[in-house]
């Protein structure tokens, strides 16, 4: 953690609003280079909604926008003129719950892959198994790749999911509580993935566990009512947070 | 031994003596409920029996061959199906490779695109195509869609496929204007608001989430829909599929009206034929003799059993479909 960190990922004055009611207020931080960056903090203080802005995914609804910069790589993603589909391409999203295709696990983590490439079989074949084998999933699936996405349990179908936005390459991982609906086995696993995955990628966690983003994250926000209240290295704010809220938080007081 | 504790608690407290009163209660409410069941699988087998008694002569007269006969002539008293079997299955394949495409094009719109005030009047104005009575389809069928299509749309068709080997044969003149081709129509336009309301209401409890973690791999709306939410929502589809197609192949009035009521098969889909239901509503009034009428009812029993075939075999589609999801690419 103390090697230099690039920023890959900076946050400038971002506001959000859900129609009338503003969901952010003025955020601004750095997402770092191969980083975990955990978004903590309680229920409604907007983590989930600065999540859903890196991808633009708010968009599909009406009344929701972003006011403010995202910069990734040197290009504002908040920009118009920037295309949404491209954008996506270049993050991969985990939700809470697992969201596995209707299709064979094979296709699941093909679907991605083909929107982009038109990869000949045999390549295609080597990036699936690829993305298995990092989501450490390719020894439980390798001899049902053409069973249902939706036959696999709870954990492997998460892990799935993080297999298929891997698959793409992605330039950010976003996870949405990505353990929130699975068993502990199932999520220490996802997190030895977490950490592993940061080897390569730049990855942002939102997460309601405390011990879980002290465990995963090597930089965490703490987030209260749409505002950022303290951001640093994980180490520090959970050992002498500089903020009053951000300790009260951490250390169960209120929350 | 429990039947004996309580007995005995029964006699002992007023609140066991509630609770056998439940109990009483509960089989009574089973009993009713299982008797409304029943008066189902009774009528099925009263209007069987009834079809197959009134059909009987007919039966015995002609065999099986009555399947496959084309001719039907009340003179002479021989009698065959084919015509009528082919018009039936023929206008509603016509009529489901119209509207299922439009039904699910229009949930798609309604679901996916559509600008968020205007969902409900369009949602609305294609529900109320359901309750048109369909003698209201056959008149407008037959004065005002009829005129066009003879006018326009058949010649040019007739055109446009005169030089293209199979389809030149489907789309032969003369153009009549009434027909199957016609008729098929007509069933599309009345099956539509079936299949896109149903489609519809399967697409609404596709889980946004879904959709979202499609979306957020860049897939645009058209992969979204035809990749996630399709086959997700393929059990409901196929069951909108299967209603529309039940209506299509019992639907008496409106095809009576524009389908020209000729007992022959012709190559042409633009040439006059019949269906069963045309048949029967057309000719009973003037059925007499012996042969005649029991002919007309077993046309009937003929349209139950192709209705009941169809719907199997939607069954077996769908399981099929099911398995496939989880089996094989």
């Amino acid at each position: 953690m103390s090697q230099a960190n690039t920023v890959k990922v900076s946050i400038n004055n971002l506001s959000f609003f859900y129609g009338n009611l503003q969901a952010l207020k003025n955020i601004s931080l750095p997402l770092y280079l191969k980083k975990v960056t955990a978004f903590i903090g309680p229920s409604g203080c907007g983590k989930s909604t600065l999540l859903r802005v890196m991808n633009r995914i708010y968009e599909l609804y009406p009344n929701q926008r972003a006011e403010g910069e995202v910069i990734l790589d040197g290009e504002n993603i908040l920009a118009r003129t920037l295309d949404v589909n491209t954008l996506r391409s270049k993050v991969g999203m985990v939700f809470q719950k697992p969201t596995p295709f209707p299709m064979t696990i094979f296709d699941n983590i093909a679907f991605g892959l083909k929107l982009y490439d038109k990869l000949p079989r045999s390549e295609l074949q080597g990036r699936v198994e690829d993305a298995l084998r990092r989501a450490a999933l390719w020894d439980e699936v390798k001899d049902k790749l053409n069973a249902s996405g939706t036959s696999l349990s709870g954990g492997q179908q998460q892990r799935l999911c993080i297999a298929r936005s891997v698959a793409i390459k992605p330039e950010l991982i976003l996870l949405d509580e990505p353990c929130s609906a699975l068993d502990p086995i199932s999520t220490a696993k996802i997190e030895e993935l977490i950490s592993e995955l940061s080897e390569d990628y730049t990855i942002v966690i939102v997460t309601h566990n405390m011990q879980q983003a002290s465990r995963v994250s090597d930089h965490t926000a703490f987030m209260f009512l749409g505002e950022l209240i303290e951001f640093g290295e994980t180490e520090k704010i959970f050992t002498m947070p500089s903020n009053k809220r951000t300790e009260d938080y951490i250390t169960g007081r209120f929350g | 031994m429990v039947d004996i504790a309580l007995r005995h608690d029964a006699s002992a407290s007023p609140a066991t003596a509630r609770l056998r009163r439940y109990r009483a209660q509960d089989r009574m409410f089973f009993r009713l409920t299982l008797a409304c069941a029943l008066l189902v699988l009774a009528v099925f087998a009263g209007v069987i029996t009834s079809l197959t008694v009134g059909a009987w002569p007919a039966i015995k007269a002609f065999g099986l061959p009555f399947l496959w006969t084309e001719a039907w002539n009340p003179v002479t008293e021989k009698f065959g199906a084919l015509a009528p079997i082919y018009g039936t299955v023929v206008t509603s394949l016509i009529a489901m490779f119209f509207a299922v495409p439009i039904g699910i094009g229009i949930a798609i719109f309604l679901t996916e695109l559509c600008p968020r005030p205007l969902r409900r009047p369009i949602g609305i104005a294609v529900e109320l195509l359901a309750g048109i009575p369909s003698i209201i389809y056959g008149i407008w069928g037959l004065f005002i869609m009829v005129p066009f299509l003879q006018q326009i749309v058949m010649p040019g068709l007739i055109y446009a496929f005169s030089g293209i080997p199979v389809l030149r044969d489907l789309f032969a003149g003369p153009p009549y204007g009434i027909g199957i081709f016609t008729a098929g129509l007509i069933l599309a336009v009345m099956t539509l608001p079936f299949i896109s309301a149903i489609t519809r209401d399967v697409f609404e409890t596709v889980p946004p989430v879904l959709k979202e973690a499609a979306y957020g791999l860049g897939a645009t709306t058209w992969e979204v829909q035809w990749n996630v939410v399709l086959p997700y929502a393929r059990t409901g589809v196929v069951g909108g599929v299967m209603l529309a197609l039940g209506r299509a192949l019992g639907e008496t009035m409106a095809v009576t009206f524009v389908i020209g009521n000729a007992h022959r098969i012709s190559e042409s889909l633009l040439a006059p034929g019949t269906t069963i239901s045309a048949s029967i509503a057309n000719e009973f009034t003037e059925a007499l003799g012996d042969l005649y009428a029991p002919a007309l009812i077993e046309l009937g029993l003929i349209l139950f059993f192709v209705t009941v075939i169809v719907l199997a075999a939607a069954r077996l589609m769908l399981y099929r479909l099911e398995r496939r999801a989880g089996g094989r690419t």
